[in-house]
Parts: structure tokens; C-alpha cells; sequence
């Protein structure tokens, strides 16, 4: 089974994940009039800010065990048997926020959304765009990520991926795994003037 | 949310903040965190937004997308980027120009009450470069012909511009040999807009020679123009004291802060609040006076000619309508932060935009034209009398710095005796190490002032004369570094000079615009000495730059000759091609650099080292740094 796998290494902090989610999750499905719907839509993954102001995208890891899922007094946390996904069902979603102080990540947020009966807010999270995944597209997150921060592979494949990579990084005198020189030029100025 | 003692190394941007977040006022370092992590594409400089087949992104990991849709690679990308920031700079800077321009052309015609030629000398002298016949001539009529003869620079009628033969003459012909001489301040521009365009110019070495060409239109054009008829309308600037900080607001005193960088216009509100009828009307509403303070370019103008003190700089911009002591500030164009309106709906300050080219929100607009200024400007200055009594809680924490400015070249070649010589020599016998043009605006990524004013100091300590403008002049005031008493910071050789001419180590030479008396003072130097301005023991440095203008001044002092370190990175490291031509391959073409170095130490050592190695090939005693 095909998964997210997040690579913070890579993430650029353009931020074009959190849009791509939103619209996915919206009525239209299209950025134009996503911007005009009530709800208004809003992203389930969120790119953070970290000591060198470098982003990170943070979204569910769809953990197992769960914590929001044994947290969820309202039942409304469950998962999907084949895909491994953690669901939230609006109708049964209390807004009681148990869910999210179990969270260890945060990615969990409060608000309206077209998926739930009008004018109720409930919690939201990713929902590994099943909806996308059913229509056979990959995450949306995924399709819009140009510098390989945000994959969509199988578990098994990714890490032996890392494994290598991993691997020749150790040799006498390979470069770091991941290398690019306007990246690295940029975070060191980046850091020297954080350091000031 | 931006904590105060991190911010700034200043005492009243770390009070006034504290002030402003009680106040429930958000500022520009709040914005700013809020908008990280910023957009590693674009501060790469790999998304493009020129055309619509896009927008394109570059992946810099070189897995994703190495192409825009129309086949653009990093390389193209990048510099076009570049060079868009260079044309916008150069367009506003040679705008500002234009304006001066059309206000001589109206004085000329009799059709701008309250402005009048203040220096005849200079209409003279600048319309003899011109080439028009002076002697006998009618002033107005002169400044008519010189009007005129300035707008054709703005066109297309010349194969070069008028005042680019102010530099020395080796420098003009390597412009010709690399085909970078500029022919109109505006044609520059356009065709710098025109070659970005998709399917024009592709190779990224000759859109950035276009690009040099283009803040040259700037540098020896249209801010070049800027300066000059500002110092024909309104004065050439001789030393005057002043002070500085957020303690020049007074208590007391109707406060009226100018902002923004045209002194079209504040040069007529410094008439009104003088004028008799609008004290005696201060002083019927109770108050002790008129205090007209500024902040930013237009402050900086009013400053070299009048002594006018300066609240702040850009950064201060906000926080100095936090005092709630404001009771009118004016705007005018550029570096006016949009949030500003805002920000004084929180206390009592009446805000009003001028220019017909720049509006804000929340701001009531009251546009200036040559014609009506000076009515307008009587009319707002007794409108913010009227409004002194409706202030509220006033929190002025700071004691003003004294400061000296008003070094225009004229000003500092008339302290040295009327030629520049005296200035050569000290060079040469290793008093003064060499000079450093330290310029541009402050940025919130870089802690406020902290850049502008530690690299000054560096240099002065080692014997290496600062002149600065714009942002940087504010900072090195507020530091103390611009009485003649601040000799006791500089090396012995500097103390020595600037004592016997008791003038300060650090000189203000103004605005942003006023950059190219900088190119004016090297070019003089370069021709005593008979080099080239890259010969010279010089540098330029930006610390704390952040606007479009700024990496234009940077553009047009490498294309000098001169030598520039940088703060802040500029959105250029998706192109490892265009970095090595800016830090190492321009010296080859005009024998100037960029570098960055976001520490002052770092950058101080930068430029000692720079200046060593020129002072050893002009064979004049050199250190090792």
C-alpha cells in the first residue's frame, strides 16, 4: 500500500501543499472557486517554520495505535482496514478537542468543513485524500510538492531508498545525501544572520 | 511575536515596540514571522511568474522540473528575475527624477508658486554640462532650456546620457568596449522589460550586462538628475546640525512627520510650518511651537539642507506613530509601509497621502501638483495644529543624539579647500586607509541597525572613511557616530584628518537618490589621482538592504567600479552560474564585485582586505588583512 512519506530535507516552505489541500477538500475541487465557497476550505497539512525559518510539512502520520482514535470518547476516530487511514466521521465528532491534546503532532484542527452537517465544526484532519486515491490520483500534497519533500510510495520501497541513500552518504568522502548547492548557499547566509 | 530585545540595537525602537504590542499594534517583525517559512523558491530566485504558460518552478534538488514550461533553465530564470528588480529599482529611483524635473519645468514657466531657483550657481553649472549657453541667460529661462534638455535623457534622442560624462574617462571607455554606455533613462528600462519577456533575451550573461546598463540609466541619469535639480531648487547642502531618534518629537510642540523621498513636497510643508501665520495659530491652540521631523528619504532631504531632525528610518517608521505624539504624518512615495494607516487609526495622527502615484489605505488623499503646494501644504499644516489638541497619551522615551549632515560633494571638497586633493593625499600616505560608501534601508531579517552600525564603526577604527545616505545615515546618527566628537572612535590616522577638519568620521551625504554623490566624490578622487574609479581603495555596502532600488544602487556601484558587499542574500543562489559572475566573473568586466556577507564583523574584514589589495596595486603602503 502506497503511502505519504515526508522528506524535511527537501521542503522549500512554498507552501503549495497547504493550497493543493485545501482545494482538494473543498466543494469544487478548483482553486478558483474554492477561494469563494463557504466554508471556506481549508489545508489539513501545514508547513511550519523551523530554527533556520526552513519549512516543514506537518500532517498526520496516521499512527497505529492511534492516540486521537483512543482519545475520541464520541467514536468518531476509526480506521480504514486496507489502506491503514484514520478517519474522522463528522457526524459522530463531538468538537470535544480530546483528539487533538492526544495528538503528538498537532495536525489536527477545528473548524467547519464541507463534509460535515452545515454549521457544525468538528475536527479535521488529512484523510490521505481518499477521495483523490479512489479517482486514482495521488495525494494532493504529493502532486503539487516539485522538490521531493512530499512522496507518495510503498513503505518497503521508500525505505530501502533511505537505506541507500543512507549507505553511500557513509563512504570516505561521499557528499551529504541530499545536496544542492542553491539550497545549501541559501541556508548557510540563512544561518550566519540567525546567528548574529 | 517580535520580542523588543532582539529586534533592534536601538533604545527607542526596543521601548516604542514594547509600547506597540501594549497597544495591540502589529508591526512589521510580527508580519514577518508570520510570513516563515518564506518561499524557498523565490528566495532562490526559481519561480517565474513572467508569463501564463506558467507560473514555472525549478526543483533545486534537480529531480523535480529543471525547465519552466517555455524551456527556461535556472540560469535564465534567475537573472531575468534579477533583472526585473533591477529595472523596477531604476524606474523608481529616475521617477523620483522625472517629478524634480517637471517641477523645474513648472518654476520655469512661472506656474509653481512657493518654489523658486535656490542655487543659481549650480543651475549654472549643471546647464553648462548641458551644453546650453548660460552667460546673460534669464534664470528662469535657463532652468526652462535645462528642463527641457533633462527630459531628453529620459528619451530615446541620445546615444549617451548627459552626465555620464562626469566620470572619469577610463571608466566611460570600458562602458563603450562592452557596449553597457546608457543612451536614455527610460529606454533602459524598457528594454530591460522587454528582453524579460518571454522569447527575447535567453542568454543570462547578456540580460545581466543589459541589466548593469539599466542601473546606469539610474545611477548616472535619473537619480543623478534627482539630486541635482533637487539641489537647484532647494539648495546644494552645506553641514548643519541636527539630532535624531524618536526623542525629536517634542511634547510640547505640534508634531508634523514628513515621509517618503521627494522633497517636492515636504520642502513646502518646512515653508508653512515656518511661516508666521501657522505659529501664531500653534501658538492660539496652545501649543509651543511648530516641530517638523522626518523619517526616511524625504527626512534625509530635509536634514541635508535644513538641519531637520530625523525621527527614524525604515524600520522606525511604524513604531514612531506608537509615541501617540504625532499629529500629522505625511506621505509621499516609496518605502511607505501599506499597514501605516492603520496603525494611526490607534491613536490621534492624521495621515495624508501627496503623490498621484502612490495611495494607502486608510489615508485621506490630498494630492500635491507644482501649482498648488503651496496652498495645500499651509492648509494641512493648520490642520495638524488643529489636531494637537485631540492627542491622547504622548510617550516619547528617548533623549534626541546630536548629529552633523549635510555633506554634499560640494560641502566636503570645500572642507578639504576646494579640491579633493587633500583627501588623495591623506589616502596615499595611509592616514585614510580608503573609503567606504555604506548605504540602503533597514530589513527585519537582519536586527535593526545592527548591521549599518557595526560595520561603520569597524571601518572607522581602521582609519577607513565612511560616507552613508538613506537608512544607514539614521542609524550611524543614533549611534553618535556623526559629531565631530565621534573622532574618538576612529583610528588614528582618520582622528587625525577629520579633527583638523572638524568634521565627523562618518558623513551623511542624504537620500537614497543622493547615492550617486558617492560616484560624483569617486570620480573626482579617480581623476585626482588619474586611475579608474575600480582602481581605488573604495568599497559600497548594503547591511541591511531590502528594497528594489537598493539592489539597482548596488548594480550601478559595481558597474562603476566599485566593490559591494551585501547583507541579505539577493534571490540569485538557483543559479550557480549567475552567483560566480556576480562575485568573481564581473571583475573581469568591470572590475568590481558583489559579495554577501550578512555579518558586520565579517564583512568589515571583507573590505579592509579589498582596500589593502588596491592600495598595494596603486603601489601606495598596504597592510595584510
Amino acid at each position: 500500500m502506497k503511502q505519504v512519506v515526508v522528506h524535511p530535507e527537501r521542503c522549500l516552505g512554498c507552501m503549495q501543499c497547504m493550497v493543493a489541500c485545501a482545494v482538494a477538500h473543498s466543494r469544487s475541487g478548483r482553486l478558483y472557486t474554492a477561494l469563494t465557497e463557504k466554508p471556506r476550505p481549508r489545508p489539513r497539512i501545514h508547513v511550519g517554520a523551523g530554527l533556520y525559518q526552513e519549512g516543514f510539512p506537518n500532517r498526520c502520520r496516521h499512527c497505529d495505535p492511534a492516540p486521537c482514535q483512543l482519545a475520541c470518547l464520541a467514536g468518531a476516530i476509526f480506521r480504514h482496514r486496507e489502506t491503514g487511514t484514520v478517519f474522522i466521521d463528522p457526524d459522530k465528532c463531538i468538537n470535544c478537542a480530546s483528539c487533538a491534546m492526544a495528538c503528538p503532532y498537532g495536525v489536527i484542527r477545528f473548524h467547519e468543513d464541507p463534509a460535515a452537517p452545515p454549521g457544525k465544526t468538528v475536527a479535521v484532519k488529512c484523510d490521505n485524500c481518499d477521495r483523490r486515491r479512489a479517482q486514482g490520483l495521488v495525494p494532493a500534497c504529493v502532486e503539487v510538492c516539485k522538490s521531493g519533500a512530499l512522496t507518495y510510495e510503498e513503505m518497503d520501497a521508500a525505505m530501502g531508498r533511505k537505506t541507500a541513500e543512507v549507505a553511500r552518504s557513509m563512504s570516505a568522502g561521499a557528499e551529504a545525501a541530499v545536496s544542492a548547492p542553491a539550497i545549501d548557499l541559501l541556508m548557510a547566509v540563512k544561518k550566519a544572520r540567525l546567528a548574529l | 511575536m517580535a520580542t523588543f530585545e532582539n529586534v533592534s540595537i536601538t533604545d527607542d525602537a526596543a521601548l516604542l515596540l514594547d509600547k506597540a504590542h501594549k497597544d495591540r499594534v502589529e508591526t512589521v517583525w510580527d508580519r514577518h514571522d508570520a510570513q516563515q517559512p518564506q518561499c524557498g523558491y523565490c528566495e532562490t530566485g526559481l519561480s517565474c511568474r513572467i508569463c501564463i504558460m506558467g507560473p514555472c518552478r525549478i526543483d533545486p534538488f534537480g529531480e523535480g522540473p529543471q525547465r519552466g514550461v517555455c524551456g527556461a533553465d535556472a540560469d535564465i530564470i534567475v537573472a531575468r528575475n534579477l533583472c526585473r528588480m533591477i529595472a523596477a529599482g531604476a524606474a523608481s529611483h529616475s521617477d523620483h527624477g522625472r517629478d524634480l524635473v517637471e517641477v523645474l519645468a513648472a518654476v520655469a514657466e512661472g506656474k509653481a508658486p512657493g518654489y523658486r531657483i535656490r542655487d543659481e550657481a549650480k543651475l549654472k553649472a549643471v546647464a553648462a554640462e548641458y551644453g546650453l549657453e548660460t552667460e546673460g541667460k534669464d534664470t528662469l529661462a535657463l532652468a526652462g532650456e535645462l528642463a527641457d534638455a533633462m527630459m531628453e535623457d529620459y528619451g530615446m534622442r541620445r546615444k549617451c546620457l548627459t552626465l555620464v560624462a562626469r566620470a572619469p574617462e577610463k571608466r566611460r571607455q570600458l562602458w563603450e568596449k562592452i557596449g553597457i554606455i546608457p543612451r536614455g533613462i527610460d529606454r533602459e528600462t524598457s528594454e530591460m522589460l522587454h528582453r524579460t519577456h518571454m522569447g527575447v533575451d535567453n542568454g543570462w550573461q547578456s540580460l545581466l550586462l543589459q541589466a548593469m546598463r539599466n542601473a546606469l540609466s539610474d545611477g548616472w541619469g535619473g537619480s543623478m538628475i534627482a539630486t541635482e535639480v533637487s539641489d537647484i531648487l532647494f539648495g546644494v547642502p552645506q553641514p548643519h546640525p541636527t539630532t535624531v531618534n524618536a526623542g525629536v518629537l517634542k511634547k510640547d510642540q505640534v508634531n508634523i512627520v514628513v515621509h517618503g523621498h521627494n522633497p517636492v513636497v515636504s520642502e513646502m510643508i518646512l515653508r508653512a510650518c515656518r511661516s508666521e501665520q501657522m505659529l501664531a495659530l500653534a501658538k492660539e491652540k496652545g501649543a509651543a511651537g511648530i516641530n517638523l521631523a522626518g523619517v526616511c528619504c524625504t527626512g534625509n532631504e530635509l536634514l541635508m539642507r535644513h538641519g531637520i531632525p530625523m525621527a527614524g528610518n525604515h524600520l522606525m517608521t511604524e513604531l514612531i506613530l506608537s509615541t501617540g505624539a504625532v499629529d500629522m504624518m505625511l506621505v509621499d512615495y516609496q518605502c511607505i509601509m501599506p499597514s501605516l494607516g492603520a496603525i494611526a487609526g490607534c491613536y490621534h495622527t492624521l495621515m495624508i497621502s501627496t503623490s498621484d502615484k502612490a495611495r494607502f489605505p486608510n489615508m485621506e488623499h490630498c494630492e500635491f501638483h507644482p501649482d498648488n503646494a503651496e496652498n495645500l501644504a499651509r492648509d494641512l499644516v493648520a490642520r495638524a495644529v488643529e489636531n494637537f489638541a485631540r492627542r491622547k497619551q504622548v510617550y516619547i522615551p528617548v533623549e534626541a543624539v546630536k548629529a552633523v549632515g549635510g555633506f554634499s560633494v560640494e560641502a566636503v571638497v570645500g572642507a578639504l579647500g576646494g579640491s579633493p586633493e587633500p583627501l588623495a593625499e591623506a589616502i596615499k600616505a595611509g592616514k585614510i586607509r580608503g573609503a567606504v560608501g555604506i548605504v540602503g534601508c533597514n530589513n527585519p531579517k537582519i536586527k535593526h541597525d545592527y548591521g549599518h552600525v557595526t560595520l561603520t564603526r569597524r571601518l572607522i577604527e581602521n582609519d577607513i572613511l565612511v560616507v552613508d545616505t538613506g537608512c544607514v545615515s539614521v542609524a550611524t546618527a543614533k549611534a553618535g557616530l556623526k559629531v565631530p566628537e565621534a573622532i574618538e572612535m576612529a583610528g588614528p590616522g582618520l582622528k587625525e584628518i577629520c579633527g583638523a577638519l572638524g568634521i565627523p568620521p562618518v558623513l551623511h551625504l542624504g537620500s537614497c537618490v543622493d547615492n550617486v554623490r558617492i560616484l560624483v566624490l569617486a570620480s573626482a578622487l579617480a581623476n585626482a589621482l588619474g586611475v579608474d574609479i575600480c582602481d581605488l581603495p573604495l568599497a559600497g555596502a548594503a547591511p541591511e538592504w531590502y528594497s528594489e532600488k537598493a539592489a539597482t544602487i548596488g548594480t550601478y556601484f559595481v558597474a562603476s567600479g566599485v566593490f559591494t558587499v551585501l547583507g541579505p542574500m539577493p534571490p540569485v543562489t538557483g543559479s550557480a552560474n549567475v552567483v560566480g559572475l556576480l562575485t568573481e566573473g564581473l571583475k573581469d568586466v568591470v572590475g568590481a564585485t558583489f559579495a554577501v556577507e550578512p555579518d558586520p564583523e565579517k564583512a568589515a574584514v571583507l573590505i579592509r582586505r579589498h582596500i589593502e589589495e588596491k592600495r598595494k596595486a596603486l603601489g601606495i603602503p598596504a597592510l595584510e588583512i
